[in-house]
């Protein structure tokens, strides 16, 4: 008899809804003695399920065997704290009364509250969204290091301060406050689309490991979606965005994993049903008075999605989003991508003239992306030398070999004699 | 067919990060493609071995078993036509990977 099969991500995803079901069971400060209990019930199933078969029910195997090496650990601690202070009583007198089961809805509300956890406006942003990789998303810290594109070092930094802030938050923070809610869900959208772009625009090679990113991103907007705290239309734009955005990743690589340009992508490949899931999302989440910047990106994307050719673009349509994401959320990125814009739409000079006189700060200066826009428009306008010189910035600055290859494609000046 | 018992030892002390839910599922599917393959000739999948006592004619010591450098981690029973093939059983049984592990291979002679 073969071995049944598990669900693909069935580990990890099983990490993050044990974490976040003994979170809400113990408290949010148990977080490191909760991490280990999972990692130890997964590793026991690792055993178990390959010398006889999985169970019937693996989710429940599972939550069981962490519940109890979690309570375990927990009464061990207790006891020598009671021998150390004689203290009479813990929190964890309640825990055995626990029934080992949980009901589906339960899993949602925990993975929703240890996401609302995780985004506490008491961590710098680069912590939360660690935080999510690790006990959300169950990414192991070189898996987070390898997609953040940083060191392990670093990550292992990052998740010991945002761990010991949990540690001493209050016992048994048990239920966040509606107030907590609504105040922190800027902070739970902001480290969702962080997760989806990292996913998404990431330059790592492999296609398979951003879409997981993005997958991801997804699985929890539609959580959030689901609970009436995250009912709000951004919420729901945010969903749009992403879906618009996933529909075209497959077309985004030629077949060898080289990045194509959007004129050179194949329309065909887009991905129609998620273009219209996007669409439904975009759709309910016109409503309101609040127009965010996750609308404006939505509506950029609905764009793309719908246009039958890069040349019937409704350009227009698209610079005016540029320009509102401009005005909600400053950014010099988003100049540039208007000038891009304003270029298709009317003609390079002018998408020249958007960025005339501005100086870019420095991160962007020292980015392949304004070098190769200023490149680009500066060869469609006859500009040579000009061209030439961000073109080598350009190609020296390129962070990949695919992104260097594409511009290398893009900018080939062609009467240079 | 002879049987063979494979004995799974391990270096203690590699202190590596635990391996992560996305790796320990990886492990299960190598490790049930590794059982669908060689399934004519797992006898007994064995298991994982506890610590243990050596007991000598002057008592019992904590070991060491073989080498004390080495754990004996677990155990299983396999057949085999001959040695060679036993071999090539365990060399690809994905515990055998892990860097400073070795399985040994005794044949089991029954009179």
């Amino acid at each position: 008899m073969t071995a049944p099969h598990l669900v693909e991500h069935f580990f990890r995803h099983e990490y993050g809804r044990l974490v976040a079901l003994l979170a809400r069971r113990v408290g949010v400060q148990h977080v490191e003695a909760i991490e280990d209990a999972v990692q130890s019930a997964l590793m026991a199933a690792l055993e178990s399920w390959t010398l006889s078969a999985p169970p019937d029910n693996p989710s429940a195997w599972l939550f069981r065997v962490a519940h109890n090496n979690l309570i375990g650990e927990l009464r061990q601690r207790t006891s020598r704290l009671r021998i150390l202070k004689k203290a009479a009583k813990e929190d964890i007198d309640t825990l055995g009364n626990s029934p080992e089961l949980f009901l589906a809805g339960e899993v949602h509300d925990s993975l929703l509250q240890m996401l609302f956890v995780c985004c506490d406006e008491a961590f710098p942003v680069e912590s939360q969204l660690v935080l999510a990789l690790k006990i959300l998303c169950g990414f192991g810290v070189s898996e987070i290091a390898l997609r953040l594109f940083t060191s392990e070092a670093n990550i292992y930094k990052r998740l010991g301060r945002a761990r010991s802030q949990l540690r001493e938050l209050p016992p048994r923070i048990g239920e966040l406050t509606r107030e907590q809610y609504t105040a922190r869900l800027p902070a739970v959208s902001k480290v969702l689309y962080l997760l989806f772009t990292e996913g998404y625009l990431s330059s790592h090679a492999e296609l398979a490991i951003r879409r997981e990113l993005c997958d991801d991103a997804i699985r929890l907007a539609v959580v959030l979606a689901e609970h009436p705290v995250g009912q709000t239309p951004e919420t729901f734009a945010l969903l749009a965005l992403m879906h618009l955005h996933a529909a075209r990743m497959t077309a985004r690589v030629d077949r060898s994993g080289g990045l194509l340009l959007l004129e050179e992508q194949d329309r065909k490949l887009w991905d129609q049903d998620q273009i219209q899931i996007g669409l439904e999302w975009l759709a309910k989440s016109a409503r309101g008075d609040v127009f965010s910047r996750y609308h404006a990106e939505a509506g950029i994307a609905a764009e793309h999605c719908l246009a039958p050719s890069f040349q019937e673009t409704r350009w227009d349509k698209v610079v005016e989003c540029y320009a509102m994401i401009e005005q909600i959320a400053p950014s010099a990125i988003h100049k540039l991508n208007r000038a891009v814009a304003v270029a298709e739409w009317q003609e390079p000079a002018a998408g020249l003239a958007v960025l005339e006189g501005f100086e870019p700060p420095t991160w962007l200066a020292n980015s392949y992306l304004w070098a190769a826009v200023l490149a680009d428009l500066h060869r469609r306008c006859g500009n040579i030398e000009i061209a030439k010189y961000y073109r080598g910035a350009a190609l020296r600055l390129s962070p990949t070999p695919a992104i260097k290859q594409l511009l290398q494609r893009r900018l080939r000046i062609c009467c240079l004699g | 067919m002879p049987k063979y018992l494979c004995i799974q030892r391990s270096q203690p002390g590699g202190k590596r990060e635990k391996p992560s839910p996305t790796q320990m599922q990886e492990m299960y599917a190598v490790f049930n493609a590794w059982k669908d393959k060689f399934r004519e000739n797992i006898v007994d999948m064995g298991g994982k071995l506890g610590g243990g006592k050596v007991v000598t004619s002057e008592g019992a010591t904590d070991g060491p078993f073989v080498e004390a450098k080495e754990v004996v981690g677990g155990f299983m029973i396999i057949s085999a036509a001959s040695l060679e093939e036993a071999m090539q059983v365990a060399r690809e049984c994905p515990g055998v990977v892990m860097p400073g592990s070795s399985v040994e291979v005794r044949e089991i002679r029954t009179p």
